[in-house]
């Protein structure tokens, strides 16, 4: 009887499971099942008519703050057009300084477009600095960066040229991980990434269920004010803005197009990425309590953003499911049928593994960097352990909220991709040159 | 604005090395329509008539007579007993499962029987069941034949109705489609796993379906492998120049090894994939249990000399029953393979057929053990080379040629379907007489609804029964049930059977119930004495108790002393 009833759990998560990873493996490649106009940004650009603020929400990123407010303000789009918000809580002094020097330095070259917003009263977080920056923004669309983006210097005219042609009022951009080869964790962190904004996000946008990416989004200025701004309580403020525009029937178009994303890097040590992957599982817990997907007006749409948003807490059941399965795959006969319909997971699983290779083949190569076989060997030894990090973060979150803790735990950066991208720049001269 | 206008142009004409990636995407449509085959290309209403028609004949030519002609085969019984033994037993097999071919075939014939009221008695004798899931698999077939024709031809459909005309009515293919072969269901999944990959969008998942598609006709009959190059190959020039293509041809492979796999894994878990001992001697069977890779090694070293021996099915079946096919279907694949490897770019459709072709006529040229209805796959892709090329000439020729072509070649397929000499629909009986041909006339089957009435009269149901597997199901399915009813084959092999079961005595043998030529296939299979206790009970301590026949078909039963 016992054995029949772990059989029974053993067939249905299985079967489940299998279900979920075809499911995923589905929105992973959905963009490669459509045409490729569907995703790409315009290849003619129409003249600059809208103007933009950009909204540079930094702490304690001294190291980094000051590069990143000289490519947005570099940016290939009229000066007079951009401006840009460097915005920071009042005890975040270095960060101030370095914004000051900075705006101190492009001012005397000549750019007056770039200024400070310091915020006084909490919480200190990224959406209460986006809320206490936003009645400073003066311009036609809102965008959002983060202190170690590299935005690319088309960005605006990619932008622009979609809103006047398409008539949307939301767009999100490309967002790309660029240092693949750091960590042990960094090449399938970045083709999370990769796999997301290039192909998953178009799905939900298609569906009109999206949860936004928390930078490189741009917003018609008013329709943030409608909505009510950003919630300053929830740690994925990003997904939850997606949820309630879409709730509100607003238009998304998601641009990915491999030359124009924002670059940015992997989180530095296992720590800090452990934090920011509980930020997101927790934030997502947030937005499925707070109950905005059930607001959205079809089943379809509802189910897609019930699904995305729950995952977190599926993946933390699964993280308790696997120590169940390896008993049993010792300690019960299991007959073949079931013990066959137990390793349909296993298949999903190499599916999964398959496209990752293939994807970081298609990542490089569109980066112009290059994918080794032994890249490609670590990416299988790291496999397994990621998915459990991957899992413990989600347990994690899964605690935080249920004993009420949701403090901001911060990313470190130290700009990595940046030079990754150098590299990359000068290995493409090289090859060029041989 | 001026500097805007400067930084699109350099997009356009000096793209960056990422930018370059897009431009050959940009370029893709063009070249994919000059390298690729299929796409979109509607059907009209000609062509949905001729659609319909092929179908409407299909349907006609296997579903007349179908439960009176061909007698019930060995192997049709052999798989309608172990979809039984899925359902009612939850095995692979009533006897042991020796990994003589993958499950999928029986699997698939299992799933149909628990969709039917009544399962295998359905349309009387459980065979007949399977027949008609053959029927509407090949009348599918004969939709996924007409539009690989059509797409391969261009869309023309001077090549789909020729190939679809052929495999509906030569008597090769009425004969061995209407039988329950693995065989027919590899065709199916085949020409399926083709046709997704000519289809008017070929996606990225496209890749998948045609990838399972093509896995689930290797684990149906093992012969589908010969098939895989082409399919690869096509899929690779479908997939050319699009951003999709690595991901595509990873599904594929993805979708077309999980099923084989699934079937390793499942010999794996059973502890059955590697012989006791690692014991590969080919001198005699594993001792213990059976074994997956013994079996394939096995087989790969059966040998039966070639199939152009003076007595092979080649001479004494397959061209009596039609020479038409086999002799402008080889020279059909001889042409579409010069013409499509002389230019690959532009003959494709030749080149796949061609190769499909060849892939198949090797397999059965190239010396192993061969089967009467091994020919099965070989069918479509004779008639598919025939279409396609006769589509060639008719495409060179000037118009009025073509006119006069297509004249003449309506006229031959007439005379060939109505003069007696093909054989198709008309043929000469004993007495030079004309008749119908056999497939719609000749009625065998009820002799061994005979034989089994005659049992169920006369023989008590726990008597032990030494018969062939075409009457098994029919013995164990229906109440009263014959539990010691078994086939020679298993009686003279599996141990369970000849050990437990009759103590591998004469002795034990209460009825021997002989089907037509079972006396003959026991004496070949006889090799290693196996069968003599069987032999010795029918030769030297039976009486025959029943007979019946017409012919040349003899069926018997026979009381053993």
């Amino acid at each position: 009887m016992a054995v029949d009833l772990v059989c029974a759990v053993l067939v249905l998560v299985s079967i489940l499971v299998t279900l979920q990873a075809g499911h995923a493996l589905y929105l992973t490649l959905y963009s490669w099942d459509r045409p490729a106009s569907e995703a790409s940004a315009p290849d003619e650009f129409s003249e600059p008519g809208l103007s933009f603020t950009v909204m540079l929400p930094a702490r304690h990123e001294e190291s980094v703050i000051q590069t990143t407010m000289s490519r947005v303000a570099g940016a290939n789009y009229p000066a007079h057009l951009i401006q840009v918000l460097v915005i920071c809580a009042e005890d975040d002094v270095g960060t101030i300084n370095e914004a000051e020097e900075k705006i101190e330095e492009l001012r005397k070259a000549g750019r007056h477009n770039v200024s400070l917003v310091v915020f006084r009263d909490g919480p200190v977080t990224k959406p209460h600095g986006l809320n206490c920056g936003l009645p400073h923004a003066t311009h036609d669309v809102v965008t959002i960066f983060d202190a170690e983006d590299d935005p690319h210097p088309d960005i605006f005219n990619v932008v622009n040229t979609v809103m006047q042609n398409e008539k949307v009022n939301v767009v999100q951009a490309g967002v790309q991980l660029m240092n693949y080869d750091s960590t042990w964790y960094s090449p399938l962190n970045v083709l999370e990434y990769f796999f997301w904004f290039k192909s998953r996000l178009h799905y939900h946008a298609r569906l009109g269920a999206i949860p936004l990416g928390g930078n490189t989004v741009f917003f018609e200025r008013d329709l943030i004010s409608r909505v009510g701004g950003w919630d300053e309580r929830n740690l994925t403020e990003d997904a939850d803005i997606g949820l309630r525009l879409s709730a509100a029937g607003e238009r998304i178009r998601v641009v990915y197009d491999d030359r124009y994303v924002t670059k940015e890097e992997t989180p530095p040590t296992l720590a800090q990425f452990i934090r920011q992957r509980t930020r997101w599982s927790q934030g997502f817990l947030q937005t499925l309590h707070k109950g905005v997907w059930r607001e959205l007006p079809t089943r379809r749409q509802r189910w897609l953003a019930f699904y995305t948003l729950a995952f977190p807490q599926a993946q933390a059941l699964l993280a308790i499911y696997i120590p169940f399965s390896l008993i049993t795959m010792v300690a019960i006969k299991t007959p073949e049928q079931v013990a066959l319909i137990s390793c349909l997971p296993l298949a999903m699983l190499l599916a999964h593994f398959l496209t990752s290779v293939i994807g970081l083949y298609e990542f490089t190569g569109a980066h112009g960097l290059k994918a080794s076989p032994s890249a490609v060997l670590r990416m299988a030894v790291a496999w397994f352990p990621y998915q459990i990090v991957l899992s413990y973060a989600a347990l994690r979150a899964v605690r935080r909220q249920a004993r009420g803790v949701s403090n901001w735990e911060k990313t470190q950066h130290v700009g990595a991709h940046r030079t990754l991208a150098r590299e990359a720049i000068v290995g493409q001269a090289n090859d060029r040159a041989a | 604005m001026t500097a805007q206008r400067d930084r699109t142009a350099t997009l356009r004409g000096a793209p960056g090395p990422t930018a370059v990636a897009h431009g050959a995407a940009g370029a893709t449509p063009l070249r994919r329509a000059a390298s690729m085959v299929g796409g979109h290309m509607p059907l009209g209403r000609a062509g949905k008539i001729a659609l319909t028609f092929a179908i409407v004949s299909g349907l006609l030519t296997h579903g007349y007579h179908l439960f009176q002609y061909p007698l019930y085969n060995t192997d049709e019984g052999i798989y309608i007993e172990r979809a039984w033994a899925l359902i009612r037993e939850d095995r692979l097999s009533p006897q042991t499962y020796f990994y003589d071919h993958a499950p999928g075939g029986w699997i698939i014939l299992a799933g149909w029987e628990m969709l039917l009221p009544g399962h295998f008695e359905a349309f009387g004798n459980p065979v007949n069941s399977g027949r008609v899931l053959m029927l509407i698999m090949h009348a599918v077939s004969v939709f996924l034949l007409f539009e690989i024709a059509r797409k391969l031809s261009g869309g023309r459909l001077v090549a789909p109705v020729l190939a679809t005309l052929l495999f509906n009515f030569s008597p090769l293919a009425i004969y061995y489609q209407r039988m329950i072969l693995l065989d027919n269901m590899t065709v199916f999944w085949a020409l399926l796993s083709i046709y997704l990959l000519l289809r008017r969008e070929c996606r990225l998942f496209t890749g998948l379906w045609s990838g399972l598609a093509f896995g689930i006709a290797v684990i149906t009959k093992e012969n589908a492998i010969f098939f895989a190059p082409t399919i690869f190959y096509l899929l690779s020039r479908q997939t050319r120049g699009d951003p999709s293509r690595n991901f595509a041809m990873m599904l594929w492979l993805f979708a077309s090894s999980t099923p084989v796999l699934a079937y390793f894994v499942y010999a794996t878990l059973k502890g059955e994939l590697l012989p006791p001992k690692l014991d590969f001697s080919l001198t005699h069977q594993p001792q213990g249990h059976v074994s997956l890779l013994y079996e394939l090694w096995y087989q790969i070293h059966r040998n039966q000399g070639t199939l152009f021996t003076h007595g092979s099915y080649l001479y004494t079946t397959w061209l009596p029953k039609d020479r038409f096919l086999l002799a402008f279907g080889t020279l059909a694949i001889l042409i579409s393979l010069w013409l499509g490897w002389r230019d690959k770019e532009r003959n494709l459709g030749l080149l796949v057929a061609g190769t499909l072709g060849f892939e198949i006529a090797f397999y059965l040229a190239r010396g192993s053990v061969i089967l009467d209805f091994y020919v099965i796959p070989l069918i479509p892709m004779l008639a598919l080379n025939i279409g396609v090329v006769a589509d060639r000439l008719v495409q060179r020729s000037t118009a009025h040629s073509a006119r006069l072509a297509l004249a003449a070649a309506a006229t031959c397929l007439g005379a060939l379907l109505l003069l007696p000499s093909g054989g198709y629909l008309i043929a000469h009986g004993e007495q030079h007489q004309l008749k119908l041909a056999d497939v719609y006339y000749l009625p065998l089957t009820y002799l061994q609804r005979e034989q089994i009435a005659w049992i169920r009269a006369h023989i008590p149901p726990h008597d032990r029964i030494i018969m062939d597997d075409d009457i098994w199901v029919a013995l164990h399915d229906i109440r009263p049930y014959y539990p010691y009813a078994q086939s020679h084959w298993n009686a003279a092999s599996d141990p369970r059977i000849r050990n437990k079961m009759f103590g591998a005595n004469w002795r034990n043998i209460n009825y021997i119930v002989l089907s037509t030529g079972m006396k003959h296939a026991m004496q070949l299979n006889n090799t290693g004495g196996q069968e003599n206790w069987i032999l010795n009970a029918l030769n030297y301590h039976s009486t025959e108790v029943w007979h019946a026949g017409r012919g040349k078909i003899q069926v018997a039963i026979y009381r053993v002393q």
